[in-house]
C-alpha cells in the first residue's frame, strides 16, 4: 500500500509540472500582445518598459520564466515561502492572498457540498425506494429542472427575489466569521450555498436513485430479505452501503474541482475566492496569478483523485486486491 | 398421514405488464412432507423459481397478483403480513440461490453475514453468533473456518461460496430449505460435492429440501419426488423411478433425450425443438402443443388435466396411456 | 451591518409600494435631497469591480486617475494641488503647501517656501518638511521603484536620470532648511507647476518610505499628510524601525480600502476652497458583480458608484426617469477617442486621403453607437476644451450635426494619387486595407459605421476585430505599419496640453516596440532605419515637398518654454498643424465619466483633474461610521 501511495504521489507531481508548463505555453503562444506593454500604460519610455520587465520577470524567454516560477514556488522568493510572486494586476504578493482566497472558496465548496449531499442523497434514496410513484416522478422532474438552471441564472434570480424584493436575506459579499459573528457570516452564505448546491443536488439525487435502484435489484438484497432481516436493515445496511459507495468517487472529484474555484458563483455573489481571482487574472492577462491558480486547482484535483482511490479501497473490499 | 409440511393449493402468480399479463404460475398444487426432498425441474420461464419465491414471500406484492393458498405448517403464507413472514424466513424456511457470488454481499465478511441472520432471530451476543457461524462453516466442510469467517466473499472459491450460503441457510435449523439452482453456476465436479452436502445435512438437520433445477440429471440421485413444470404448471410428477423409467409426458421425454449420456455418441445433443411459450399469450389447449412431436388436433383445443397414473405418478397429456407406453418402450428407452 | 440591513428593508418596503413615488418622496426636500445643505459626517460607501493599479497605491509609481483622486483629495499634500472642481478651474494647479514661490527670469530655477504647520499622520509625529519633498524625488529617480511618470522629471530637473538604484540626494534640488526648496532645471519648462501637482512629487517620510526598496512597497504603509488616513494607520508600530512595521489594515488592492479622518490633522492648515472635508470616511469595496453594485446603490446599501460604467439597463432607467435624472452625473473625462492613420502606410501616406477621411467621418453616429451624450460629445480637435480652452471653438472640418461632409471629402479625395479617375472615390489597389478594431461591445456596433463612412470615398476597410489589448499592442509596434485603427482613447496626465500631446505626436518618443505616436508623426530617417521600415518611409516622404514627414517636435519644444496664455496659444497653433497637416488622428469624441449616486449624497462635486468624484467636497446624509472593508 505504501509503495502504491508513493508511486501515485510521484505521478501527481509530474502531472502538476506539466499542467503549469502547458499554462505558460498557452499564455505565450496566444496572440495577446506583450504583457509589459500592457502594464506600462500610456507613457512608455523604453526605460520604464525595461523596469517593468524586470519587476515581473518578463525579460526572460517563456521557458525560463516557467523554470523560475517553479524555482520560486519551491524555494520561496522575496515575499516569503512559497514564492508565488506578484499579481500583475494588483501588484499584491500572491502568497498573501492565495490562502485567504482558498479559505473562502473552501467555505463555499464545503457548505454547498453538505447541502447537496443531504438534499440530493435523501431525495435519491426516497425516490429509489418508492419508484414510479407520484413523489418519485415529481422529485426527478424537479431534478431535471434544477439541472437546467445554471448558476448564472439562478444566482441573480435568487438575489433579486430574496434580497432585493423581499429583503429576507442579505446581499452579496463575504463576511468573515471572526470579524462579523456567526449570524452575519451564516446569513450571507445561505444564498451562495443553496444556489451552488442546486445543480449538484439534482445530479446526486438522480445518481443515488439510479445506483440504489440498481443495488436493490441485486441478488444479495434478495438474500438479505430471505434471511428474514427487517426491511429497514436491508435498505440501510445492505442497499445503501453498496449503492452509495460509487458516489464517494464522484463526490471527491466534484469537490476538488470546486476547490479550484466556483467561478460563476463567486463572481455573482462577490465572494473573494479563487474563482473570482481567476476571472480577474484571465481578463487582465495576469500570467503569474494564472499560473498560481492553475497549480492550486490542479493540486486539489490530483490530490483528490488519490484520496478517493484510497478511500474506495477501504470501502469496497474487492478493490483491495489490486 | 401426518399433516404435510407445505401444501400449495392452486397457486396463481400473475404479473401485469405493459404488454399484457404474465402468467408465471398458472394453477400449481403440490405438497411436501417433513424431511422430504422434492425436485422441481423445468426450463426458465416454467414458473419453478417464482413459485418458491412466492412461498418465501419474496415476490413484491405490489407488482404481482397472487391467488391460491400456500399452507406451511397449517398457516397460509399468502395472507401473512411482512412482519409475520419475516419471522418465518430463516428459522422455518430458508432459501439459497443460484449464484453465490452475487447472492452474498461483497462488502461484508462471510462470518458476519451468517451472524447477522442468527442475530436477527435470536437474542444472543455477537460473539456467540459468530461462534455459531464458524461452527456452521465447519459443518459444511470449509477448512480453517475461523479464518474463513473473517474473509470476504470474493476471497472464496465458487464451491466454497455455495457451501457458505448453505451454512447460512441452515444456521437456524429451518424445517424447509429451498435450493434454487444451487449448482448451476458451479463446475461439474463441485456440483456433485454440493449435492452430496445437501443430502448429508438434510438428514443431519432433518430438513425438507426443495431442489429446483433445469437439469434432470441432478435430481435423479437426490430426490424422493420430482415435479416437472412447464409454462407455469406441473406437467408430470412422480418418484425418480417413475420419471426416469416410466415417463408419461412428451416434454419429459424431450428432457430425457436431451441429457448427454456416457458411452453414447455425444457429437450432437438432441434438444427439444422450438422455444418456451410466451407466458402472456399462452397457446390454446395444451401449452406444449406447439413443440410436441406427437401432437394431434385435440391438443390444440383441449387443455389436458393432470391425471394420476398410479398412487404416486401423474401426467398431463391427451395421448392415451397405451400410446405413451408404446412410445416410451420403443423410442425413449431404446434410444442409443 | 445589521443596521444597514434594517435600513435596507425599510427602503425596500418603500420601493415595493411604488418605485417612482419612493424616489420622489426622498428627493422633495427632507434631509436626503441633493438640494439640502451639506453636513459633516457620514461615510461614502461604494464598490468597484477591480482596484487595478500600477504600483500598489505607492504614489511614486501609481498612475491611475482614481488613485490620484484619493491621494489628492484626502490623503497627501504637496507643493501644488487642485481645487477639485469641474471645468477649467479644476484643471489649474493651485498652491497647497506653498506659501511663497519665485521663478528665475531664465525659467531654470524654481524656489518655494512651504508651511511649517502641516503634520504627518500616524504612525509619525512630526511636521512635513522640504526634506520630505526632496525624498520623494529621490524615489522617482530610483529605477527599482518604477516611477511611471519619471519622464516628467528625469532629464528635466538637473541630476535626475531615473536610472539610479538607491535613494540618494538629487543634485539639482536644494534644501537649505525644513521650509525652503529650490529646483534647478536643465531647460525652461513652462508647465513645471503642473508636474509639481502630481502625487509622485508629494512629500514622503524617509523613516517609513525608506523601508521599501521595490516598486509599490510603500503603498501598503502610505503615511497621511492630509485630513484623512487609511483605517488602522493609528495602530501601526514603527518604534522598532522598518522591522516592526506591518501593512496598514485599511488598504488591500485585492479587497478594497477604507479611509478615515486623520487625528493629527489641523483644519487651519487647509484652504477650504480646496478641501471641504465633509465625509467622515470613504469605503471602497471590491465587488465582482457590476449589476450587484448598482442594485445596492438603488436600495441604499451603497451611496454611489466609484469607477464602473453602469450597465445599460441601469443607465437607461436613470436617464429616462425624471425622478432619477438628478442622480446620474456625466462630466468631461478629458479623454479623446480617436481613429489612427499611419503616415507610412498607403493609402494614408497621401495627405489628401487623410484629409478626406477627416471630412467623411460621421462623428454623431459614432457617438450615438458609443452610448450617446451621457458617454461622449463629438470632438472637433485633439485636446478636450477643459485641457486646452484655446481650441474650444476650433473646428477645422465642420459639418451639419457632426455627421460628416461627403462632398468636401470627395473633393479632397479627387486630389489624391489613389483616385486615378478623380471621381472622388479611391480606386487604386491601395484603397483596400485592414482596419484594426475592438471586438468588444459597444465597438462591434460602431465598427460597421466607420466602414460605411470610409466606403463613401471609395476606401474599402477590411475589418479585423481583435481584443482591445491587441489593437493597442499592434499599433504601438512600428514595423506592423497598421494603416488604420479604431477604438483607442487617450486621456490627459494633467491639464496642460503638453501631457496630452507629447507622447502621441512628438517624433522623439517613437520607439520600435512601444510607440504611442502610432501615426509616426515626426519620424526621422534614422528611426525608420532602426525599426526596419525604411522602404515605407522613403515612399511616404515623396508626398512632401521637403521630403520629410510632418513634425511638430520643434514647435512643441518652443511651447514647453512658454507660460500662461502665450503657452496656450502656442499649443493651439501646434494642434492646428496636427489637425490640418499631420492628421495622424481623427479625433471623433471627447469621453465623459459617469457616476451614479443615491439620494443620500447631499452634495456631489466633480474633480476635473482627477476625472472622479471630488472626495474633499462630497457630502452624504447617512450617519454611518466607516468600516474596514480591506
Amino acid at each position: 500500500m505504501l509503495r502504491y501511495i508513493i508511486r501515485r504521489v510521484l505521478w501527481a507531481i509530474l502531472v502538476l509540472l506539466i499542467v503549469v508548463l502547458i499554462t505558460y505555453m498557452i499564455f505565450f503562444l496566444l496572440p495577446s500582445g506583450d504583457p509589459a506593454v500592457r502594464l506600462a500604460g500610456k507613457n512608455q519610455t523604453p526605460q520604464l518598459l525595461e523596469q517593468i520587465r524586470q519587476q515581473f520577470g518578463l525579460n526572460h524567454p517563456w521557458y525560463i520564466q516557467y523554470l523560475l516560477f517553479l524555482k520560486h514556488a519551491v524555494l520561496g522568493d522575496q515575499y516569503g515561502w512559497p514564492g508565488l510572486g506578484l499579481s500583475f494586476i494588483s501588484k499584491v504578493p500572491l502568497k498573501g492572498i492565495i490562502f485567504s482566497r482558498i479559505a473562502v472558496t473552501a467555505q463555499l465548496a464545503i457548505g454547498a457540498a453538505i447541502v447537496w449531499l443531504l438534499v440530493g442523497i435523501s431525495v435519491g434514496i426516497l425516490s429509489a425506494l418508492r419508484p414510479h410513484t407520484v413523489g418519485d416522478r415529481t422529485a426527478m422532474g424537479l431534478a431535471v429542472l434544477a439541472i437546467s438552471m445554471p448558476v448564472f441564472f439562478l444566482g441573480p434570480l435568487a438575489l433579486y427575489i430574496f434580497w432585493f424584493k423581499l429583503g429576507w436575506l442579505p446581499g452579496t459579499g463575504y463576511y468573515a466569521l471572526g470579524q462579523y459573528g456567526f449570524g452575519t457570516w451564516f446569513s450571507h452564505w445561505i444564498l451562495p450555498w443553496v444556489v451552488l448546491a442546486v445543480l449538484y443536488a439534482a445530479f446526486y439525487a438522480r445518481l443515488s436513485r439510479s445506483n440504489l435502484m440498481e443495488t436493490m435489484s441485486e441478488d444479495y438484497i434478495r438474500t438479505a430479505r430471505a434471511k428474514g432481516l427487517t426491511e429497514k436493515r436491508v435498505v440501510l445496511k445492505h442497499g445503501l452501503r453498496a449503492g452509495l459507495t460509487p458516489i464517494v468517487t464522484v463526490f471527491g472529484l466534484d469537490l476538488a474541482a470546486l476547490l479550484g474555484g466556483a467561478i460563476i458563483t463567486e463572481s455573482i455573489f462577490n465572494l473573494p475566492g479563487i474563482g473570482q481571482l481567476t476571472v480577474q487574472a484571465v481578463g487582465g492577462q495576469d500570467l503569474n496569478t494564472i499560473a498560481v491558480i492553475t497549480l492550486v486547482a490542479a493540486t486539489f484535483v490530483v490530490f483528490a483523485n488519490l484520496v478517493v482511490d484510497i478511500l474506495y479501497a477501504f470501502l469496497d473490499p474487492r478493490v483491495r486486491f489490486d | 398421514m401426518p399433516e404435510p409440511l407445505l401444501e400449495v393449493k392452486d397457486l396463481r402468480v400473475q404479473f401485469p405488464t405493459d404488454d399484457g399479463v404474465v402468467k408465471a404460475v398458472d394453477g400449481l398444487s403440490f405438497t411436501m412432507a417433513a424431511g422430504e426432498t422434492l425436485g422441481i425441474v423445468g426450463e426458465s420461464g416454467s414458473g419453478k423459481s417464482v413459485s418458491f419465491l412466492t412461498v418465501m414471500g419474496l415476490i413484491n406484492k405490489k407488482s404481482a397478483i397472487i391467488e391460491g393458498e400456500v399452507l406451511f405448517q397449517g398457516q397460509d403464507l399468502v395472507q401473512m403480513s411482512n412482519d409475520e413472514l419475516r419471522e418465518i424466513r430463516g428459522p422455518k424456511i430458508a432459501m439459497i440461490f443460484q449464484d453465490p457470488m452475487t447472492s452474498l454481499h461483497p462488502f461484508y465478511k462471510v462470518g458476519d453475514q451468517i451472524s447477522e441472520m442468527i442475530l436477527a432471530h435470536e437474542d444472543i451476543s455477537k460473539k456467540e453468533a459468530f461462534n455459531r457461524s464458524v461452527e456452521m462453516l465447519k459443518r459444511v466442510n470449509i477448512p480453517q473456518p475461523e479464518e474463513r469467517a473473517k474473509q470476504f466473499p470474493h476471497e472464496f472459491s465458487g464451491g466454497m461460496r455455495q457451501r457458505a450460503m448453505i451454512a447460512m441457510a441452515l444456521s437456524l435449523n429451518p424445517d424447509l430449505l429451498i435450493a434454487d439452482e444451487p449448482t448451476t453456476a458451479l463446475d461439474v465436479t463441485v456440483q456433485a460435492q454440493i449435492l452430496d452436502l445437501i443430502d448429508r445435512l438434510q438428514s443431519e438437520f432433518n430438513t425438507a429440501v426443495a431442489l429446483i433445477t433445469h437439469d434432470l440429471g441432478v435430481v435423479a440421485e437426490h430426490c424422493d419426488h420430482i415435479q416437472v413444470m412447464y409454462a407455469g404448471k406441473i406437467v408430470e410428477e412422480g418418484t425418480a423411478d417413475d420419471i426416469y423409467y416410466r415417463p408419461m409426458m412428451p416434454y419429459t421425454w424431450g428432457l430425457l433425450r436431451s441429457l448427454p449420456r456416457l458411452g453414447h455418441d455425444t457429437d450432437r445433443l438432441t434438444p427439444i425443438a422450438g422455444a418456451p411459450p410466451s407466458l402472456i399469450f399462452l397457446p390454446d389447449g395444451c401449452s406444449f402443443s406447439p413443440r410436441c412431436p406427437y401432437v394431434f388436433d385435440e391438443c390444440r383445443v383441449i387443455e389436458p388435466d393432470l391425471l394420476p397414473i398410479d398412487g404416486h405418478h401423474a401426467a398431463r397429456c391427451l395421448l392415451s396411456l397405451e400410446d405413451r407406453e408404446r412410445i416410451v418402450a420403443q423410442e425413449i428407452l431404446a434410444t442409443p | 451591518m445589521r443596521k444597514r440591513w434594517v435600513t435596507g428593508i425599510a427602503m425596500l418596503a418603500c420601493m415595493a409600494v411604488v418605485a417612482a413615488a419612493c424616489s420622489s418622496n426622498s428627493s422633495s426636500g427632507s434631509s436626503g435631497g441633493p438640494s439640502g445643505t451639506p453636513q459633516k459626517g457620514g461615510t461614502y460607501r461604494t464598490a468597484t469591480q477591480t482596484l487595478s493599479n500600477t504600483s500598489n497605491f505607492d504614489p511614486t509609481g501609481e498612475y491611475y486617475g482614481y488613485a490620484w483622486a484619493i491621494f489628492q483629495n484626502m490623503l497627501i499634500r504637496g507643493l501644488y494641488n487642485y481645487n477639485h472642481v469641474p471645468g477649467d478651474e479644476g484643471n489649474t494647479p493651485q498652491p497647497d503647501l506653498v506659501t511663497d514661490s519665485k521663478v528665475s527670469d531664465d525659467g531654470l530655477t524654481y524656489s518655494f517656501t512651504i508651511r511649517d504647520d502641516v503634520k504627518w499622520g500616524p504612525p509619525l509625529d512630526r511636521t512635513v518638511t522640504t526634506g520630505d519633498i526632496e525624498y520623494a524625488f529621490e524615489r522617482i529617480n530610483n529605477s527599482n521603484l518604477a516611477a511611471y511618470y519619471g519622464n516628467y522629471y528625469c532629464g528635466v530637473i538637473k541630476g535626475m536620470t531615473c536610472s539610479e538604484t538607491t535613494n540618494h540626494p538629487v543634485s539639482g534640488i536644494d534644501v537649505p532648511d525644513d521650509t525652503h526648496i529650490t529646483f534647478h532645471l536643465e531647460s525652461p519648462t513652462g508647465d513645471f507647476l503642473y508636474r509639481l501637482a502630481m502625487p509622485a512629487t508629494y512629500p514622503q517620510p524617509k523613516e517609513v518610505a525608506g523601508c521599501f526598496d521595490s516598486a509599490g512597497g510603500y503603498g501598503s504603509d502610505l503615511v497621511s499628510s492630509g485630513a484623512y488616513m487609511y483605517y488602522g494607520a493609528d495602530k501601526l508600530d514603527i518604534s522598532g524601525g522598518c522591522k516592526t512595521l506591518k501593512p496598514v489594515a485599511g488598504i488591500n488592492p485585492d479587497k478594497g480600502m477604507t479611509i478615515v479622518r486623520n487625528p493629527n490633522f489641523d483644519p487651519s492648515t487647509e484652504d477650504p476652497t480646496m478641501f471641504s472635508n465633509y465625509l467622515d470616511g470613504l469605503q471602497v469595496e471590491i465587488n465582482s458583480n457590476v449589476d450587484d453594485i448598482f442594485q445596492k446603490i438603488q436600495n441604499g446599501d451603497l451611496d454611489g458608484s466609484f469607477a464602473d460604467t453602469p450597465p445599460p439597463t441601469v443607465e437607461q432607467q436613470y436617464a429616462t426617469d425624471p425622478n432619477l435624472q438628478q442622480y446620474i452625473h456625466s462630466d468631461p473625462g478629458d479623454r479623446t477617442w480617436y481613429i489612427t492613420m499611419n503616415l507610412l502606410a498607403p493609402p494614408f501616406d497621401d495627405p489628401h486621403v487623410r484629409k478626406a477621411v477627416q471630412w467623411v467621418v460621421d462623428k454623431a453616429a459614432l457617438v450615438k453607437g458609443y452610448g450617446g451624450s451621457l458617454h461622449a460629445d463629438p470632438a472637433t480637435t485633439i485636446d478636450p476644451p477643459s485641457v486646452l480652452p484655446a481650441t474650444a471653438n476650433y473646428n477645422p472640418y465642420p459639418s451639419d450635426g457632426f455627421a460628416g461632409d461627403v462632398t468636401q471629402a470627395q473633393n479632397e479625395m479627387k486630389q489624391s494619387v489613389y483616385d486615378t479617375n478623380q471621381d472622388g472615390m479611391c480606386d487604386a489597389p491601395e484603397c483596400k486595407f485592414v482596419l484594426l478594431a475592438n471586438n468588444t461591445s459597444p465597438w462591434t456596433n460602431m465598427n460597421p459605421i466607420l466602414q460605411q463612412d470610409l466606403a463613401k470615398i471609395g476606401l474599402t476597410a477590411q475589418l479585423q476585430e481583435v481584443k482591445p489589448d491587441v489593437v493597442n499592442s499592434q499599433t504601438v509596434t512600428v514595423d506592423k505599419l497598421i494603416p488604420m485603427s479604431f477604438g483607442q482613447g487617450w486621456a490627459k496626465d494633467f491639464g496642460s496640453p503638453y501631457g496630452f500631446d507629447f507622447f502621441v505626436f512628438n517624433g522623439t518618443t517613437i520607439s520600435c516596440t512601444g510607440s504611442y505616436d502610432q501615426g509616426l508623426l515626426g519620424m526621422t530617417e534614422d528611426q525608420a532605419k532602426e525599426c526596419g521600415v525604411e522602404d515605407a518611409y522613403n515612399k511616404a516622404i515623396q508626398f512632401y515637398p521637403d521630403h520629410k514627414l510632418p513634425s511638430i517636435d520643434d514647435q512643441m519644444a518652443k511651447c514647453v518654454q512658454e507660460e500662461g496664455d502665450a503657452q496656450q496659444q502656442c499649443y493651439a497653433d501646434m494642434d492646428k498643424v496636427i489637425m490640418e497637416e499631420g492628421m495622424t488622428w481623427v479625433p471623433w469624441s471627447w469621453g465623459k465619466n459617469l457616476i451614479i449616486t443615491s439620494p443620500s449624497v447631499t452634495q456631489y462635486v466633480y474633480d476635473q483633474n482627477a476625472g472622479d468624484p471630488a472626495w474633499s467636497h462630497i457630502a452624504v446624509s447617512n450617519t454611518a461610521t466607516p468600516e474596514n472593508v480591506a
